[in-house]
């Protein structure tokens, strides 16, 4: 029973972490808490869903490979359009902006698709392998296997390449980054990309795995994704990692044990208490001061 | 009698302005809070239950909605000292978050079937505006005040102000407690105009429309969130009468001309439903966003209109 729950955990979890290092990427480059992020999720999930129903040939891989080409030029538009142009000098214009693009993304979606919950068609044959005293299926394993390769991917994009590297400057210190030539806008750009197109993995694993979307997705996650951010230390990418997972367990197990309106009691209680006594998140990130 | 369409736009314009007011208070001393709509939460269903559970007269739930949101507020805004910037900013989301939980599984009040048959307030507006217009007053004399004048210090720099001998604690304290006081008032009139509420009314979304009230209206005087949230109340109204002028123009002189169908899709978007109506409100906060980040009103923009209060001031 305890493993069958964190195995589902495990689940939840990964789809919080995706969204979640999105956000603390954006965090870590500009200080920004991007609003629309969960919009960009829910977009994902819906080409992905449209994907899988417009095209014959499109499988399951096809679906998500389309859906991170639309949400990375999603966060493009978004970078581009609604948060560069923006004075920063003025720390809480940006986050209005975005606030913006969330209703601009909500209502467009709502346009398109409708506002009910569409159905996400079966895309993967459902087959049970039992381990010991677990069942797990095999879209579970496709969540988990998909959800991995995309952050083992990120991994090595931070870590390896020179953009990362950059990336990972620009999060230190714009000024520094920018005098040591490092192209401070590009790096701004090409991080709404990669955040924005882990989102919509995130969306289309999320399709998969409640079989149903909504134009009203986004928000829940988003604000989930806010706690598993603070989790694991803002601008922390591994802690983001880390603390999705962690939240996804800690929900599973509280809404088995204690009730579903108690998980969410629960998740922002954790919010509260590590915003009081460890704001620097589980792994001690430094502190970042700022709007 | 105005008309009943307009009325329910004018309320809940007020509503919003006041709500934006309990935005502004503590964010006169650089306190964001994303919770604001909590507060409106607790003063709702506080008064609902002064009014439709003891059954005891309107006012006496408006102030009780104002105290219990006010008294949570400063419950809230003591562990709020410590922190500010984004970590407040998800504190007090955290806070809103609970408050709908609580909401939601309090049968006392309805649970999840929302809290229903809240008496009707006949005279809404008398009671909206007139709150609107006290509230209007005291920021007048706020601003001039030393008090005031000490909440602007602390907004711009703390240390500063607390090294100028500032009781910085208890004037942020005070602020935040100020500002839930006010917005639980809105939440008591919203309860008693709309007569039914629930988890859902006073969501994430509202405390994020409060936020967004002050910031594009601008957040350097009273002016700003009243400003903001009349404008953006009232913004999709105004698009909707762009139509009457339009149905002025002839065209139907040439039946296919190009034209006929860009002024048709002119008209279908003017008259469209909510969500297209928010996609247009969502581009105008971008816009507004890149050309005016300090929001609508700034301090400039109201200097010239004080000239009678200065030259009294000076006198």
């Amino acid at each position: 029973m305890l493993g069958q729950q964190l195995i589902n955990g495990l689940m939840l979890g990964a789809s919080y972490s995706l969204v979640a290092i999105g956000y603390t990427l954006i965090f870590g480059v500009l200080r920004l808490l991007h609003f629309a992020h969960g919009e960009v999720f829910m977009v994902g999930a819906f080409v992905g869903l449209h994907i899988v129903l417009w095209f014959a040939f499109a499988n399951i891989y096809v679906a998500i490979a389309g859906a991170m080409v639309i949400t990375a030029l999603v966060g493009w538009i978004v970078a581009r359009f609604a948060v560069q142009p923006v004075d920063r000098n003025y720390p809480l214009a940006p986050l209005i902006s975005t606030i913006g693009v969330t209703i601009v993304l909500q209502n467009l979606a709502i346009n398109i698709f409708g506002g009910e919950q569409v159905a996400f068609p079966e895309t993967i044959e459902q087959v049970l392998f039992r381990i010991g005293p677990l069942t797990i299926s095999s879209v579970q394993i496709f969540i988990l296997v998909i959800a991995l390769l995309s952050m083992a991917a990120l991994w090595l994009f931070i870590d390896r390449t020179r953009m990362g590297r950059a990336i990972r400057a620009t999060s230190e210190s714009h000024e520094t980054a920018a005098l040591l030539g490092v192209d401070v806008n590009r790096v701004v750009v090409v991080t709404f990309i990669v955040a924005s197109a882990l989102a919509g993995v995130a969306g289309v694993l999320d399709g998969v795995k409640n079989s149903a979307i909504t134009p009203h997705m986004g928000l829940e996650v988003a604000v989930k994704a806010l706690v598993v951010m603070l989790l694991g230390g803002l601008g922390n990418v591994p802690g983001a990692m880390v603390g999705g997972i962690l939240l996804g367990m800690v929900e599973i197990l509280t809404a088995s044990y204690l009730g579903t309106s108690v998980r969410d009691f629960f998740t922002f209680l954790i919010l509260i208490l590590l915003l009081l006594y460890r704001p620097t998140g589980l792994f001690g990130t430094r502190t970042i001061e700022s709007g | 009698m105005i008309d009943e369409y307009i009325r329910s736009v004018l309320i809940f314009a007020g509503i919003n302005v006041i709500a934006a007011f309990s935005f502004y208070v503590p964010f006169k001393t650089g306190q964001i809070s994303l919770g604001q709509a909590g507060f409106m939460g607790v003063g709702a269903y506080a008064a609902g239950i002064v009014t439709a559970k003891l059954g005891l007269p309107f006012p006496l739930g408006l102030l009780a909605g104002g105290v219990a949101a006010g008294l949570i507020g400063v419950g809230v805004g003591f562990p709020a000292l410590r922190i500010r910037g984004i970590y407040l900013l998800l504190l007090t989301l955290g806070f809103a978050e609970i408050v709908q939980v609580i909401i939601l599984t309090w049968d006392y009040t309805g649970g999840a079937q929302g809290f229903q048959n809240i008496p009707f307030l006949e005279n809404s507006l008398v009671w909206i505006y007139a709150i609107v217009a006290i509230l209007i007053v005291f920021f007048a004399r706020l601003e001039r005040s030393s008090l005031g004048r000490a909440m602007d210090s602390i907004h711009e720099d703390e240390t500063a102000a607390e090294v100028m001998g500032i009781d910085v604690v208890r004037i942020k304290l005070f602020a935040f407690g100020l500002g839930a006081f006010i917005a639980g008032l809105a939440g008591a009139l919203f309860a008693h105009y709309s007569t039914y509420v629930d988890s859902v009314t006073f969501n994430i979304l509202v405390g994020v429309e409060i936020l967004m009230f002050v910031l594009v209206g601008g957040g350097f005087s009273y002016w700003g969130p009243l400003f903001g949230a009349m404008f953006l109340s009232l913004l999709p109204e105004f698009l909707r009468a762009l139509r009457d002028p339009m149905e002025l123009i002839p065209v139907s002189w040439t039946e296919d001309a190009p034209w006929n169908y860009l002024y048709d899709s002119v008209y279908e978007f003017l008259d469209f439903e909510n969500e297209k109506r928010l996609i247009v409100y969502g581009l105008v906060l971008i816009v507004m966003m890149v050309l005016r980040p300090q929001g609508l009103i700034t301090r400039n923009t109201v200097r010239p209109f004080q000239f009678v209060q200065r030259r009294m001031d000076n006198a």
